[in-house]
């Protein structure tokens, strides 16, 4: 009785930790049902007001309905984030596996290649194509065949064969790992929800990106050349005029209202300018913040520190977008191209405020004053004498006569190194800097620098990547598989559970009932290991509907053997279980070994299914050893007759 | 209800029976798959695929000749879901050259109607998927950049220099197809429900890995009955498994583009299904020498052939019953899981069937015909 006691509250917590894990799933599903219906009542809406809307246009208004209900309520963002996740084939969007193109980098790599070195470089990449070796070892082999060394096109006279080509293996190593954070940072700014970006092998990028239909975009984004810039700062003086400027347009106040603050911008001595700004700010404090954000939209959203001697201003994550709104309408790039200058924010948050990051926001000249193509090295190093993390950083002779101009003409002021329109770092210009060798510091670890180190080789050494794979769910197609999947798995569960009531009587309805135990707890675990339900994953549920009552038929089979021998019930419950466990056991480890090596080996939505298959394997064994067990032996003790059909 | 109850059939003494059948089915599946072949799908072949869902009913004919004249070669069109899908498949990665002069003269013709002032004042250089072109100034190449996008070319700037004076159109294959739709396919407006490309190599790495998971979990299965059976058990139920998975390959070939909304393909969904198969069949045979262990133990004397017919009628009814509770939840699949898993189901429905019939049948008729011939004692 106390063991039954036992076994029940496991079973009761079990279902108690599901509902709670299952829970935000449902929310989540709630909320999208109100958002979507928002949104239609607001295309509607629209529609009436302004029938000459564009599609697009449409479309971009609509975005900002939906966004802005989201970020209204964190609750819905929290709920989306712990609930089951759907891949890509139920929740549409892109999946594009890429591979970096080893030969074209190393034909950048070559010091002076020919015709001789081409074709040998040609035909190891057709090779490599088709077979599992790198590029570089091919190409190793192929000089080695032809008698060629390899440094007369790569590294320097002195070193040996396999030093250079260590170095290559070295080099297309870091040209993945620089094509996957150029990746990532274009993805981040491109505001997709949720995207995966994985390495796979030594040389495969796996981009996932939920909900993105339109595949141009995204293809471009994916391979693109990246664009690396070094761009002045503005002076803090004149980065907070800035700023009022485009918060008083912003308010629907025209420039001229303001004649106070327009004619100390003219005056010498800008530094009044400024404090007065601080000034203007510390009073509106006290305004209610509904009041402050209809008065001062741009200070509304980002944040500046009037204490602070620079004047970056601070953009928390979710107010990222609304900003970028903002500063794209046309009276705001009015201001800014009048004085060639362009608002671009960090690439990463600063800081973290309440579980969300905070992004710096600078405002810097719109022309740039060097791209990276004048980069030829960048290293990541601890200083010696500091044993601080910095970088360093070599250009070639015309981009160092440059940069001796620019920094010489710039001390003391801040220049930001800029990939893809976002900052990584902007540091302070010391002094000049001849011969084009600088050391960059203030990374606040050596991971960081390395990632500066990865950014500044972006531009010198471009990754070029190839399209591997490519595939595109569109919305509808996931919504038609979701509703598929969820018909098949009620239908599936109404079959089995009936025709095991049917046939099993009381026995069999407790099978029935463990079995809805068992869906529920496969879900909750997904959505507990953060898990992607697929189509096959789906599938894997229905799937193990049918399987997992195999263990019931064999232990109802046996009992209903044991009962045939003359035992009592009670005896042949026990025995029944006992005998069964053996078969029970083997018929659900080699359905296990499959799993598993389904998992090892499949990708994408058949992951989902070995992942489904294996839970469901795990949750049916509990369903039937603990629960079913649990409910008979309870029904026994209450003294009800158990009828096995 | 009980079914099934106290059988008392003796199947091995009609094995030969059994071994006619099997035989047959087999040669039936291998002659088919030798002389009509396998189909393998997109992730095994390469190449590109698009499935588009037309807002009214379309015939596939149609579409065919529509897409006929393209020049793109041989196209597979197939309905997909409903009388208004289509899949349309290529096995090109890239749009051939031949094609190129025509994309281009369209690409130049809009071009030119657009900015009559800068017709021929411009470069275009060609790669395998796309044709660049070099403007005069930065600015008309961001203003074309712009408008052949809107026009359905994948166009767009070189690079976001500001000195940039190139604009670059991608032709890939499924945009060709796209915009050849839209220009032959009037007043039935589509909408793109899947694409898919896939390169050569993933295509042969996936074979690869598709063999290396096959005998990985043969070699699995095999190890895990070694330690649980001796070796003529073992023998007998793997040689079941190739019975299971050759002969549902069989009707792969044999149904091919036979039944109508069934896709037949061998892709890697059905490669799950083939694997989970094999977990799945050996579990009926697994059940039925467990039961011929425990009852060798119970009646020593009696002959192998004996104790192999009660061990089958004693575990017939649960055989019977948990295949049939798979097989109903597969077959809801099969009706309502849609055409993504319909090849998926398909194969778990007809190999679920074969399983079940081998494990009773096959594998412990061999195990049988093993003793006999070389007369030994067979031990668990």
């Amino acid at each position: 009785m106390k063991a039954l006691r036992f076994r029940f509250i496991i079973i009761v917590a079990a279902i108690a930790i599901s509902v709670y894990l299952l829970y935000p799933t449902y929310q989540d599903y709630q909320n999208t049902k109100q958002i979507s219906q928002a949104v239609k009542n607001k295309r509607e809406l629209l529609k009436k007001v302004n029938p000459g809307l564009s599609v697009d246009q449409l479309d971009k208004l609509l975005q900002n309905t939906s966004d802005s209900i989201k970020a209204a309520d964190p609750s819905i963002r929290e709920a989306r984030m712990k609930r089951i996740k759907l891949g890509l084939d139920l929740q549409g969007g892109m999946r594009v596996v890429l591979e970096v193109n080893t030969v074209k980098l190393l034909e950048k790599l070559a010091n002076n290649p020919d015709d001789a070195f081409k074709n040998i470089l040609a035909s190891a990449g057709k090779e490599a194509s088709l077979s599992n070796e790198s590029v570089v070892d091919l190409i190793g082999r192929k000089f080695q065949e032809k008698g060629i060394r390899l440094s007369r096109y790569f590294g320097t006279i002195r070193q040996d064969d396999s030093e250079i080509l260590k170095d290559l293996k070295k080099q297309s190593e870091e040209a993945v790992t620089r094509a996957k954070e150029i990746i990532r940072n274009r993805v981040d700014q491109y505001g997709v929800s949720e995207p995966s970006i994985q390495l796979q092998g030594e040389r495969r990028i796996i981009v996932e990106l939920p909900g993105v239909a339109k595949e141009e975009e995204a293809r471009q984004l994916l391979q693109g050349t990246a664009l690396l810039e070094f761009k002045l700062l503005k002076e803090p003086e004149f980065t907070v005029n800035v700023m009022e400027q485009v918060d008083r347009v912003l308010a629907g106040k025209s420039l001229e209202d303001t004649s106070e603050v327009d004619s100390t911008k003219n005056v010498p001595g800008a530094k009044k300018d400024s404090s007065l700004a601080k000034n203007d700010t510390t009073k509106n404090q006290k305004l209610s913040p509904e009041q402050f954000a209809k008065e001062h939209p741009f200070f509304s959203v980002a944040l500046i520190n009037p204490q602070s001697q620079s004047a970056d201003a601070y953009v928390k994550a979710d107010q990222k977008e609304r900003l970028l709104r903002m500063l794209a309408k046309p009276e705001v790039q009015n201001i800014l191209n009048s004085s060639n200058a362009e608002f671009v924010l960090g690439a990463k948050p600063v800081t973290y405020q309440e579980g969300q990051g905070v992004f710096v926001l600078y405002l810097v000249n719109k022309t740039a004053e060097l791209t990276g193509s004048v980069v030829t090295n960048a290293n990541s190093n601890i200083d010696p004498s500091t044993s601080a993390p910095v970088v360093n950083m070599e250009m070639n002779s015309e981009g160092a006569t440059e940069w001796a101009r620019i920094t010489g003409a710039n001390i003391n002021k801040r220049c930001a190194i800029v990939l893809d329109n976002v900052v990584y770092t902007a540091p302070v210009i010391r002094g000049k800097i001849p011969g084009g060798r600088s050391q960059i510091e203030g990374s606040t670890d050596l991971a960081e620098a390395k990632l500066l180190e990865i950014v500044l080789k972006a531009g010198a050494l471009p990754a070029p990547v190839d399209i591997m794979e490519e595939r595109t769910v569109g919305p509808s197609l996931g919504q038609d598989s979701i509703s598929q999947g969820f018909n098949s798995t009620l239908f599936g569960y109404l079959l089995v559970g009936i025709f095991m009531i049917v046939y099993y009587k009381r026995a069999g309805t407790a099978s029935a009932l463990a079995l809805s135990l068992v869906i529920m707890f496969i879900l909750s675990i997904l959505a507990y290991f953060k898990a992607t339900l697929t189509l096959p994953g789906i599938a894997g549920i229905v799937l193990t509907i049918g399987m997992a009552v195999d263990s019931n038929v064999l232990i109802i089979e046996r009992i209903r053997e044991e009962l045939a021998t003359g035992k009592t019930m009670k005896a042949s419950i026990d025995s029944g279980f006992s005998k069964a466990l053996a078969a029970i056991v083997d018929s659900n480890i080699t359905t296990m070994i499959t799993a598993v090596i389904l998992y090892q080996f499949g990708t994408g939505p058949v992951q989902g299914f070995a992942l489904t298959l294996m839970i469901g394997i795990l949750t049916s064994l509990f369903g039937a050893l603990v629960i079913t067990r649990v409910l008979l032996d309870f029904l026994l003790n209450k003294g009800y007759k158990i009828t096995l059909g | 209800m009980q079914l099934f109850h106290n059988l008392k059939i003796d199947f091995m003494g009609n094995r030969k029976y059994f071994y006619l059948l099997s035989v047959s089915l087999f040669l039936l599946g291998m002659f088919n798959i030798a002389f009509r072949g396998l189909q393998f799908g997109i992730d095994f072949k390469g190449g590109t695929e698009i499935v588009v869902k037309f807002e009214k009913p379309i015939k596939i004919a149609d579409l065919r000749t529509d897409l006929q004249s393209t020049g793109l070669g041989e196209i597979e069109i197939k309905t997909f879901g409903d009388n208004a899908g289509a899949l349309i498949r290529t096995e090109l990665q890239a749009l051939p050259q031949n094609l190129f002069p025509k994309i281009q003269k369209q690409i130049e013709d809009d071009i030119n109607s657009s900015y009559p002032a800068i017709a021929g004042k411009y470069r275009s250089e060609k790669s395998p998927n796309s044709l660049t072109y070099t403007f005069n100034d930065p600015d008309t190449a961001s203003a074309i950049a712009n408008k052949l996008f809107l026009d359905g070319f994948q166009s767009g700037k070189v690079s976001e220099e500001v000195t940039n004076r190139q604009v670059n159109v991608q032709v890939g294959i499924s945009d060709w197809i796209k915009e050849s739709l839209k220009n032959k396919v009037k007043g039935n407006s589509f909408q793109v429900l899947r694409e898919e490309r896939v390169g050569p190599k993933v295509g042969n790495e996936l074979k690869r890995d598709t063999m290396i998971a096959i005998v990985l979990s043969l070699i699995g299965i095999l190890i895990y009955l070694a330690f649980r059976y001796k070796f003529v058990f073992a023998f007998g139920a793997v040689l079941a498994l190739f019975h299971d998975v050759l002969i549902t390959l069989g009707l792969y070939a044999v149904l091919y583009n036979v039944i109508p909304g069934l896709n037949l393909e061998v892709n890697l969904t059905v490669v799950a299904a083939f694997l989970t198969l094999i977990g799945y069949s050996i579990n009926d045979t697994v059940i039925v020498f467990d039961r011929v262990r425990e009852t060798i133990k119970v009646h020593k004397t009696e002959s192998l052939e004996t104790l192999m017919n009660l061990a089958i009628n004693k575990t017939m009814s649960r055989t019977i019953i948990t295949g049939g509770t798979t097989l109903m939840s597969v077959f809801v699949l099969l009706l309502l899981g849609g055409d993504v898993l319909r090849a998926f189901a398909f194969t778990m429905f007809f190999g679920i069937i074969i399983g079940t019939y081998s494990s009773v049948f096959v594998a412990s008729a061999i195990v049988v015909d093993y003793a006999k011939k070389y007369n030994k004692k067979v031990e668990f």
